[in-house]
């Protein structure tokens, strides 16, 4: 694994986060792992990586203790994801020195954040969603159109919370998200800005995979070290991965 | 005939459909002629000055909109039309 990065951070340790932090433990990367939540027993059927033995116990500690127990290195915080300067100490420099940044959490306003501090900082980030039968997968990587040009503002559309996802669809896209997030961590960056969209993983498997310019005034890439606006890149665009 | 692909949030308007065909020869009256058939969802996608909604975004094929010519952007017989939201949703709850 000598092109793969030192460290990421996972942001969310539920039913994304779980394949994407085992998937990239087991690859060799370094993790450090953001959730707030328990373990509640209505997780237990879409976040398979925990058991009723995990019942009340922090998530992200939980997680990152079994990627450690498969032999991979991670750290759980018992938090939510917040930039290197809303952080203290060590864990500031663990996320301040992540090459990749992974996103699976529930909250959008994170995906937003996420997204916005990965191209302000030069990151390579995955952002992950899955919401009833399909989800996105959304990689970046210095250069080309962000996720904050895709999308302007967080969803109004429903979340989990009200609208449920099924079980094996988290599983899938978090899956998915993994590949593609060591993928780009080799360098494959055929799938770099691009939208993948897994629209009913009941009967279609296959993502369609959509691709969007990068857009004037994007706040992110406004502040990016590498900004497509000034080297409009189309990276998505039939490169060999 | 071109057709339409309606995302998993806005399937409680097509009955569950996920694929809606259209005689509409742009996106924006392959969104009128969508709402006609099913009522409330143009308000989904377009916000109060007809303007693509800032967390929706619409794709011909493969191809964001705002690279074609926008809304005008003319839909051919086998043309897929894609309607895309930020999904807010991942992994804690049920
Ligand atoms: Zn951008």
């Amino acid at each position: 694994m000598t092109h793969a990065p030192v460290r990421a951070t996972i942001v969310g340790a539920g039913g994304l986060g779980g394949p994407i932090a085992l998937s990239l433990g087991a690859a060799g990367i370094e993790l450090t792992i953001f959730d707030h939540d328990l373990v509640e027993l209505s997780n237990l059927h879409r976040q398979i990586q925990f058991t009723a033995v995990d019942l009340g116990h922090p998530k992200a500690t939980r997680l990152a203790g079994l990627v450690v127990s498969r032999g991979g290195k991670a750290r759980g915080v018992v938090a939510k994801w917040r930039t290197p300067s809303e952080l203290d100490g060590e864990l500031a420099e663990y996320v301040a020195e992540s090459d990749l940044i992974v996103d699976g959490s529930d909250d959008p306003e994170t995906k937003f954040a996420v997204a916005g501090w990965a191209v302000a900082n030069g990151r390579q980030y995955v952002i992950a969603a899955a919401l009833r039968y399909g989800g996105n997968v959304m990689a970046g990587v210095p250069g080309v159109a962000c996720y904050r040009c895709l999308f302007e503002e967080p969803a109004d559309v429903p979340s989990c919370a009200e609208a449920g996802v099924l079980g094996p669809v988290v599983g899938a896209i978090g899956g998915a998200a993994a590949a593609i997030a060591l993928g780009i961590v080799r360098g494959q960056r055929g799938l770099a800005g691009a939208l993948l969209a897994f629209d009913d993983l009941r009967s279609v498997a296959e993502p369609r995979i959509l691709k969007f310019a990068p857009r004037p005034g994007c706040p992110a890439c406004m502040r990016a070290p590498i900004s497509p606006l000034a080297t409009p890149l189309r990276i998505a665009e039939g490169e060999p991965s | 005939m071109p057709s339409i692909r309606v995302p998993s949030a806005l399937r409680t308007f097509t009955g569950g459909n996920a694929d809606v065909e259209t005689t509409a020869t742009t996106v924006r009256d392959a969104i009128a002629d969508l709402d006609r058939r099913h009522p409330g969802i143009a308000a989904r996608i377009l916000d109060g000055s007809g303007a693509v909604k800032p967390f929706i975004r619409l794709f011909v094929g493969a191809d964001e909109i705002g690279s074609l010519a926008g809304l005008d952007t003319q839909l051919t017989d086998r043309d897929e039309m894609s309607i895309v939201p930020a999904i807010a949703g991942g992994s804690d709850r049920a």
